[in-house]
């Protein structure tokens, strides 16, 4: 009796319990999915095969989990003491250290773990990575990406045109932006297809993240094209090396003379000091009689 | 109607005698401060001459004023579109060599230079940069015809004259100049209130006083180029313009502004006029022969009892009214329509009036006898130095017919005055020239009186300004009872 109105008593309690931490674990595991998209996966895969960085899966057996849970927080620090996996994976990466993720927290860096290890156990993760053909590309890929860097075709989640930023050997006009580096190389820089694939599905710099985080570029319409053109670009070699802005200054003094020399003539009869004038005038009438 | 009152003032040439102290007084009291260093709220010009700021009378450089087509009246300088243009950049203004550069001396090097051959002096320094300068212009450069063939030669007045004329007046025998004091004319249709972009400008509702409103200024200095007297100045130290308040804290106190209480020549009037304010916009949109005289017809009569009933009904007090009543404004305006408003074709409707002087008759020779009488009698009035169109395109409107009628009637006074007091010329003929002038014998005493013999009292007529009742017009003295005392203007900063 006691029991069964003590229970009725505390009844409703039990279930929203249970309901508000399972919700709230799948709301710590939705965190832990998104964040590995933004931040990981330009590098890693999950079952996908190496890119920069290693593939993740089964990576909880390969090596324990205090020491992962260590290296994600700091990897460099971890080279830096001279730990000896820490080192091997850094020849793997042929010396590309794993940069320290803004809000890799202690409990953050466990979540990841446990979804790796669950993902891990899928037959096919959903961090396999891009999964772009492989046929070889075409001179239309190209051209393709061409326009689609000069932001003639627009990017179809509506990020910004390349060329905004960036520019190549080859670029229209007065080639493209100096704010981002020059990606007539980019190909080679990042290790072919299959990385620079994965880096333009999740750009992971401080600047690129947030601009495509919202807008990610699609695998065969968009990346399959803008690697062919880099593909071309980085055999053609070569950097733009175009004086593009000095010509733009230059042309754009040009226009602005222009411009006030038609102001000058358009408001030839403004307004100009009256006294001087009369002083002048009366001058040269007195000096003319004189002379 | 809409009856209103204005303070209006008269300026009676023949007395000017150009000493500038009513410019200084002036100064003293309100444009010391630095950024009003440059500005002469009051200022006594030489005509003929280019005056303060040079050519201020050329509206084809200076665009000040209004102009009507087909009764249609605009400002010349600006409109509600151009405003939006012009907003950051309004051309058409003097420069500032236009008015001059203001300088003082660098005192100190009397008493700090090393010793050398020479007596040290003081140079000039710029008020504005502070360095070095060589003066190039003052305010008043061409006083008494200093640098004629600059400036006298190039007033804008004597482009209505012919080649002939012009020459004549600058002949050394027929040499003539005399002074011209200006302050601001408290406009009945002010450009400069319809310019401001800000609606910064205002006529005071009680007395017409035209004022800026310093916080609401923002320096587009539309006002400057839209008033044709060239009476706003900018401030370039608080970025805000400026100009001629007619001492409003002093009449508020029952004094005579600086410029009127200092005038050693007493050439100045100064007293209450009641006008309707309904007809402004018909009278300023007139043709131009007839803007004196509609001017003149807008200011009424308080002796009428029908208009001292519609002013006391518009919230004008009795004593207002009353003091409408001695005003000497009025009756050298009105009854003796002997002072004329100042460039009338710039349809401001200027409430200052000038007593237009009279200039030297040229004189004859008779064998080795200078004569300075001619039979002729009105004859000369156009016989004086200064040709009457030149007067006229000052104070006619660019039409002789009133210039004429002031001069003939001041100088039929004269005569009469002559046979009284000198004996040396016929009564009857000065009695004959009364008539034709237009003018009783007592009238022609009453105008002597108050140009000769005129009192302090006399010659300023201060209504009481009510100031308790004028602020009723914009605000509810009662709104802030039980509040804090009466209100804070702005709010107390201290404490918390």
């Amino acid at each position: 009796m006691n029991i069964k109105r003590r229970l009725h008593r505390i009844g409703p309690v039990f279930p929203i319990a249970i309901i508000l931490a399972a919700a709230s674990m799948a709301l710590q595991a939705q965190d832990a999915v998104d964040f590995f998209r933004e931040n990981c996966t330009s590098c890693h895969t999950i079952g996908g095969g190496r890119l920069t960085g290693p593939d993740l899966k089964n990576v909880t057996q390969r090596k324990d989990r205090a020491w992962l849970v260590q290296f994600l927080q700091s990897p460099q620090a971890m080279i830096d003491k001279g730990d000896g996996y820490a080192l091997k994976l850094k020849q793997e990466a042929r010396d590309v250290v794993m940069p320290t993720i803004n809000g890799m927290s202690l409990a953050r860096a466990e979540l990841l773990l446990s979804m790796i290890e669950t993902e891990s156990k899928l037959p096919k993760s959903q961090f396999v990575g891009l999964q772009i053909s492989d046929r070889p590309f075409t001179e239309q890929d190209v051209e393709l990406g061409k326009a689609l860097f000069m932001g003639h075709k627009k990017l179809a989640n509506g990020g910004p045109p390349c060329v905004t930023c960036h520019t190549f050997n080859g670029a229209e006009g007065f080639g493209g932006g100096r704010l981002g580096p020059d990606l007539s190389k980019a190909y080679e820089r990042l290790q072919g297809r299959k990385a620079m694939g994965a880096w333009l599905y999740a750009p992971a710099t401080p600047t690129m993240n947030p601009t495509f985080k919202k807008a990610a570029l699609k695998a065969d319409e968009e990346i399959l094209p803008l690697l062919a053109l880099f593909e071309s670009t980085a055999r053609a070699g070569g950097e733009d090396d175009r004086t593009g802005m000095a010509g733009f200054f230059a042309a754009g003094f040009v226009v602005a003379v222009l411009c006030l020399g038609l102001f000058a003539v358009i408001w030839k009869a403004r307004f100009r000091g009256v006294r001087d004038t009369l002083v002048e005038l009366s001058a040269r009438k007195v000096l003319g009689g004189r002379s | 109607m809409d009856v209103r009152a204005q303070m209006s003032m008269v300026f009676h040439l023949d007395k000017c005698i150009g000493c500038h102290t009513c410019s200084i007084a002036c100064k003293n009291i309100w444009t010391d401060r630095k950024g009003t260093d440059y500005m002469w709220w009051n200022n006594v010009e030489t005509k003929p001459g280019t005056g303060y700021p040079t050519a201020w009378e050329d509206q084809d450089k200076y665009h000040g004023g209004w102009e009507c087509e087909d009764g249609n009246l605009r400002l010349r300088s600006t409109s509600k579109t151009q405003t939006v243009f012009n907003i950051f950049h309004n051309p058409h203004q003097p420069s500032m060599d236009d008015y001059y550069e203001p300088w003082t001396y660098d005192y100190q090097h009397l008493f700090n230079a090393p010793e050398g051959p020479d007596q040290p002096t003081a140079v000039p320094i710029s008020m504005v940069t502070g360095d070095l300068i060589q003066i190039k212009a003052g305010p008043n450069w061409d006083d008494d015809l200093g640098g004629s063939p600059v400036y006298a030669e190039n007033d804008p007045n004597l482009a209505q004259l012919n080649p002939d004329q012009r020459a004549q007046m600058f002949a050394v025998e027929r040499l003539m100049f005399f002074y011209l004091p200006r302050i601001c004319n408290h406009c009945l249709n002010p450009g400069c209130v319809a310019a401001c972009p800000s609606g910064a400008l205002h006529k005071r509702g009680e007395d017409g006083i035209v004022l800026v409103d310093q916080k609401r200024c923002r320096g587009w200095r539309a006002c400057i180029a839209a008033c044709p007297y060239k009476k706003m100045y900018y401030n370039w130290q608080t970025g805000k313009s400026e100009k001629c308040i007619l001492c409003f804290p002093r009449l508020e106190t029952g004094q005579a502004p600086a410029c009127f209480h200092s005038c050693v020549g007493r050439i100045r009037y100064l007293g209450v006029v009641l006008y309707d304010a309904e007809r402004i916009r018909e009278v300023a949109g007139l043709p131009q022969d007839e803007l004196i005289e509609a001017q003149r017809s807008l200011i009424l009569d308080p002796h009428d009892p029908a208009i001292a009933r519609a002013a006391q009904q518009n919230g004008i007090h009795d004593a207002v009214v009353e003091s409408a009543r001695n005003s000497p404004t009025y009756r050298f305006v009105k009854d003796w329509k002997i002072a004329l408003p100042l460039h009338a074709e710039h349809r401001t409707l200027p409430m200052l009036f000038y007593v237009p002087p009279m200039a030297p008759v040229m004189a004859q020779k008779n064998g080795s006898a200078v004569e300075n009488v001619s039979d002729d009698l009105f004859h000369d009035i156009d016989e004086a130095r200064a040709p009457i169109e030149y007067m006229a395109a000052m104070f006619g409107a660019g039409h002789a017919g009133k210039v004429r009628y002031a001069l003939r009637k001041q100088k039929a006074v004269r005569w009469y005055r002559r046979a009284l007091t000198v004996g040396d010329v016929n009564m009857a003929t000065a009695e004959r020239m009364l008539r034709e002038a237009d003018c009783s014998p007592a009238e022609a005493e009453a105008i002597y009186k108050l140009t000769s013999l005129c009192t302090f009292e006399e010659r300023f007529v201060i209504p009481p300004m009510h100031r308790e009742q004028a602020i009723e017009m914009l605000a509810d003295p009662m709104a802030h009872k039980q509040g804090v005392g009466f209100g804070f203007i702005e709010g107390p900063r201290r404490g918390l």
